[in-house]
């Protein structure tokens, strides 16, 4: 083979193809969430001073300029932002003092777990009941599995989490997010319980469109010959279904679940208000209202990638699920 | 367990640690320049001023015990209170205040209260006395000294430049963290120059939804909350104690009279005509709040009365628009920021429900606050929803506002040579009783103007648990009071 | 939104054969007649009409869902707030649908650069928190019904362009294609009868189960506060609004919450009832 030939097999390999193509699409990123805040009128002065900005002179006015890093034209403040960022230096949150690395250090565990804890619970109670409606299809426990996927869906996230704060602490007295909010390992039981209500809500958006995903992946494979053929066999009809059935079942389910999980990952917003979790979401709102550039577009970047990330592994887990798909 | 052996319980009580929620997380550390309703109450548990304002804002001594002025009130003498520390260990002295008030009035510093104080022409002082010359005799000076805008700050701090990254305060509550977006915690001063508070600490726990502040408190997690807004405040139930001011803040309609259709005396009159404060006060505030004039501060309160259309006249109204050439009505924008304060949406539905009445149609453009401030500093609006903070001297309420000299004229949208004089009068004059009179003028002028149209005053809330006792609660919204609090 | 005359023979009738897709469309008629009556105002009350003294007030004869804390018809704005959470979802998913399936097809089957750059900004706008954006538009453009449409249109067209996509692709492979084109048949001929087909279906499914996530997605903003705008009725401001007095007026927060999840599950048993008529191999019932 010659240089050429080897060169271009490396640069047009799929591994280096998806890789640059990442790239690309996190600068389309990073450049699209810098317009998009240029074009929000108000800046970082007027959302920090409030009406009082009213009162300033002009020459505070230029000095404050300056000090948030926006006296600059616009391709030069994207420009020294990017490059910060790529160095590892994500900017200021100018209210607070500290750097956007420490508040995402702090904040992205929080939404993290969350995320984690709603596509657990969400996938679980997903398999479980698709499951269930799909042994036996058109009964009334398929009716009422499938009702459930329904209302699941149907139901907004904050609806349901206004109903539960409501209920749990007026009636029962009881609203552990109410209490500062803990870490895992601070107090793992605490913590568990902060995170039950609002993982329970997510849980409930994930599982609806799990339940259905499960639900037909497995009548579609109940279906296949190949299943018909065992059972003729004689082999346990238990067995069937776990081990052939579920594993080829799996492929739909896997996508699904790493979408989910990618989205809630986006900072399930209106959840973390409700139950005052300290999270990502809360973070890039509180930022966007004060005009806190550095810390919305590092925040975005870094859900942008971690979301990227997540589709990338989930591409890898079903291309090794799925023998059908080659290279 | 040894059997046999009484498990005895340890002989200290439990500490008492007040969790307050507030919805809001405070923005910054710098007391001079804080503006922001959080911030400005939990800075003000940590910080003190020469001067406080008690419960009907009357004038007390906070760090100055005692205090004159000359004949023409130009100049006022402090004596400070002996024996305060800062919680570092310093001692408060003059030094301190001169670095102070000089760091306000320094236009580099940005400080909110500077406008307030800008008569000080100069500051001296030693030991435990100080000296402040004004420019012009003004004795509304005393009031201005209050607030956490006006903190004593140590000298030494300012010089080595540390205010706004760390905190260090002479107030009853050490700072001790902030947990941005969560909480911010404080400890009791023991050294406090008017004892140390019986709570051991105060944290402050940012619920972002005032349900769930409402919910919490229920539960019992929190034992004291601020509440903003009329709605959550009406379910405070039984359980629960409910501390009720009313605040010298105001809801109004501000109208830009420089632009069309505004321009027009006539248009604004049949805008007021056409208004009918207490229903707004009953819709958009759930019926709590207090129709108010121009004037908010206590003394020299506006009667709301003092105006073309004391009630609702749609019959005069239309006059008005006919008057002013819009027999069929016309559309007229206004500007509102919902997240900004709880009854902005309320009211803004309430004023074009009314106003459709009379064929005007109120154009809502909803922003979100940091829109709505960069519009309103740029005037760019025609009419907008707003809350704007008011003062015990109407001085310094509007002295931004109406004047033609003033930095916000821009934003009031009006000014005139009458009231050009009558502002300039009343900075002018030092007799109580002359001053009610001149403030009197202003406000009619301004009502018989329909410069804007004055709304209401809302309340300020805070909810606390039973088991929470000796809380005062301050028309200007400090949560001082809570020094003297004890927890059973 | 149900249209196509290239959908296979009988695909109705198959439709008709699915539980799910008739209880669907029953719920999904109820929503559009309620919808239409609220467009040619028969309603018991004007919408916006604030009646001070009634504030707050039970179900009653005079009020049939009670009234809210402005002495509003809850009935009547429930009515309304329908027909705008539909107008609003409707128009975004048309414009979403209609952007997305042209670039998509496109991109498919022209291939290379083009389809790499379509695929990149969609892959952008995908990864984008969809609140940011809407704050942007909302910020620009105005707060208008249709300028929370655009915003959430945005949002939609990158699943509508990868909906497209990818059936183009898998046919474009096909032998038999690459037979026409060599043959020299003209591109609008390929793509009308073989790559228009097979598009068909996965996009009319796409569009039922889009309408669905639009009217949550509409009612979410709302609840943020970027999507309709007070005093307008829209499902999710209803929401919103009443969250707070919901302890004392469970009417005001139950009734449009409860149309919110009649018309999102009538819509995805209306999407169920479209798969399965228009996939016979992917019945699920």
């Amino acid at each position: 083979m010659s240089f050429r030939e080897r060169t271009s097999r490396i640069l047009l390999s799929a591994p280096v193809l998806r890789l640059s193509s990442i790239i690309t699409t996190l600068f389309g990123i990073s450049i699209f969430v810098f317009l998009v805040l240029r074009v929000i009128p108000g800046d970082s002065i007027v959302g920090a001073f409030g009406i009082e900005t009213g009162v300033l002179t002009p020459d505070q006015i230029a000095e404050l300029k300056v000090y948030y890093g926006i006296d600059k034209s616009l391709p030069m403040q994207y420009l020294s932002w990017i490059q910060s960022f790529l160095s590892g230096n994500m900017g200021y949150s100018y209210s607070t003092g500290i750097s956007v690395a420490s508040l995402t250090a702090k904040s992205l565990p929080v939404t993290i777990e969350l995320a984690l804890i709603g596509t657990i619970l969400g996938v679980v109670m997903g398999i479980a009941i698709g499951t269930f409606s799909a042994r036996k299809p058109g009964s009334i426990r398929d009716f009422g599995g499938q009702l459930f996927g329904l209302l699941a869906l149907a139901v907004p996230g904050f609806v349901l989490s206004t109903a539960i704060v409501t209920v749990m602490a007026n009636k029962f007295h009881y609203f552990p997010n109410g209490y500062e909010f803990v870490r895992p390992w601070e107090d793992p039981w605490m913590n568990f319980q902060q995170m039950m209500f609002p993982g329970l809500v997510l849980g409930i958006a994930v599982a609806a469109p799990v339940m259905r995903t499960t639900r037909s992946a497995l009548l579609e494979t109940i279906d296949k010959d190949f299943v018909r053929t065992a059972i003729g066999k004689g082999v346990n009809s238990r067995k069937v279904q776990s081990r052939h059935i579920l594993r080829n079942s799996l492929i739909p389910i896997v996508t699904m679940t790493g979408i989910q999980f990618g989205y809630l990952l986006g900072g399930a917003v209106i959840v973390e208000n409700i139950f005052s979790l300290p999270g990502m979401g809360r973070q890039v709102l509180y930022a966007i209202n004060k005009r806190e550039y550095a810390t919305v577009q590092s925040s975005v970047m870094i859900f942008a990638i971690l979301f990227i990330t997540i589709n990338v592994i989930t591409d890898l887990i079903y291309r090794k699920i799925d023998p059908r798909i080659k290279k | 367990m040894v059997a046999g052996v009484a498990f005895v319980a340890p002989a200290h009580a439990a500490t008492k640690d007040l969790a307050v929620g507030m919805v809001l997380d405070i923005d910054k550390l710098d007391p001079h320049t804080a503006t922001s309703f959080a911030t400005v109450k939990g800075l003000g548990l940590v910080y003190g001023s020469l001067i406080e304002l008690g419960p009907k804002l009357d004038i007390r001594g906070g760090l100055a015990a005692s205090w004159g002025f000359n004949a023409d009130s130009t100049e006022l003498r402090l004596k400070l209170r002996s024996g305060v520390k800062f919680h570092d260990g310093s001692a408060f002295d003059a030094q301190d205040v001169i670095a102070s008030l000089n760091r306000i009035l320094d236009p580099a510093t940005k400080a909110a209260a500077r406008s307030n104080i800008a008569t000080i022409s100069s500051v001296t002082g030693s030991g435990l006395s100080v000296t402040i010359k004004l420019s012009t005799s003004n004795a509304a000076i005393l009031a201005a000294l209050d607030g956490v805008n006006m903190a004593m700050l140590s000298s030494d701090d300012i010089a080595a430049g540390k205010i706004g990254k760390t905190v260090n305060g002479t107030g009853p509550f050490k700072y001790v963290s902030w947990e941005p977006g969560q909480s911010v915690k404080m400890v009791k001063n023991e050294t406090y120059w008017k004892g140390a508070p019986k709570l051991d600490s105060v944290t402050f726990r940012i619920i972002p939804s005032e349900a769930s502040i409402l919910s919490a408190l229920n539960a019992g997690t929190i034992q004291f909350a601020v509440i903003t807004s009329p709605t959550v405040a009406q379910q405070v139930g039984k359980n629960l104690t409910l501390f009720k001011t009313p605040s010298l803040n105001y809801v109004a309609l501000q109208l830009n009279a420089r632009v069309a259709p505004l321009n027009n005396v006539n248009v604004r009159l049949a805008m007021q005509c056409a208004i009918s404060r207490s229903e707004v006060v009953t819709t958009a505030s759930a019926g709590e709040g207090k129709v108010i004039g121009p004037i908010t501060s206590p003394a020299y309160a506006s009667d709301p009365n003092d105006r073309p259309c004391p009630n609702v006249d749609l019959v005069k109204a239309k006059k008005y628009l006919t008057e002013a050439g819009y027999p069929n009505g016309l559309t007229i924008k206004t500007i509102v920021a919902p997240t900004q304060f709880a009854t902005a949406s309320g009211t803004a539905q309430s004023l074009k429900a009314q106003l459709a009445k009379v064929g005007i149609n109120l154009e809502l453009d909803i922003v979100d606050d940091s829109t709505f401030v960069s519009r309103w500093l740029a005037a760019d609006f025609q009419t907008a929803v707003a809350n704007n903070g008011g003062r015990i001297d109407p001085d310094t309420m509007y002295t931004r506002y109406f004047p033609s000299t003033g930095n916000l004229n821009k934003v009031a949208g009006y000014s005139s040579p009458t009231l050009d004089a009558l502002f300039l009068k009343g900075k002018q004059t030092g007799r109580a009783t002359e001053r009610k009179v001149i403030y009197k003028q202003i406000s009619e002028e301004l009502e018989n103007n329909a410069v804007w149209i004055w709304l209401f005053a809302p309340n300020e809330y805070r909810a606390a648990a039973k088991n929470v006792t000796g809380f005062i609660p301050l028309a200007t919204g400090s949560l001082i009071e809570l020094r003297s609090v004890d927890l059973k | 939104m149900k249209r196509d005359p290239l959908k296979p023979k009988g695909g109705f009738h198959y439709y008709l054969q699915s539980t799910s897709g008739v209880v669907g469309a029953v719920l999904l008629l109820f929503m559009v007649i309620v919808s239409i009556c609220a467009v040619f105002g028969w309603l018991p009350h004007d919408p916006l009409e604030q009646n001070v003294l009634s504030a707050m007030k039970g179900p009653n004869s005079h009020y049939w869902f009670g009234t809210d804390e402005f002495g509003r018809d809850v009935f009547s704005r429930t009515l309304d707030g329908m027909r705008r959470s539909l107008t609003v979802s409707i128009s975004a998913v048309s414009i979403a649908a209609f952007f997305g399936v042209i670039l998509g097809i496109l991109s498919g089957y022209l291939g290379r650069w083009f389809d790499q750059l379509i695929v990149r900004l969609s892959d952008v706008i995908f990864a984008f928190p969809a609140i940011l954006l809407a704050l942007a538009i909302v910020s620009t453009l105005g707060n208008s019904w249709f300028d929370t449409a655009l915003a959430i249109a945005v949002v939609y067209t990158p699943i509508f362009i990868r909906v497209a996509r990818g059936p183009v692709l898998t046919v474009k492979e096909m032998d038999y294609v690459k037979v026409t084109r060599i043959l020299g048949f003209s591109s609008p001929r390929i793509l009308r009868k073989h790559i228009l087909p097979n598009v068909t279906a996965p996009i009319v499914v796409q569009i039922a189960l889009s309408l669905s996530w639009a009217i949550l997605t509409e009612s979410g903003l709302s609840f943020l506060g970027l999507g309709t705008q007070p005093p307008n009725a829209s499902l999710g401001l209803m929401v919103a609004e009443a969250q707070p007095i919901a302890v004392f007026a469970w009417w005001a927060l139950f009734f449009p919450s409860a149309f919110i999840t009649i018309v999102v599950v009538g819509l995805n048993l209306v999407g169920d009832g479209l798969r399965d008529a228009l996939d016979p191999a992917r019945r699920s019932s």
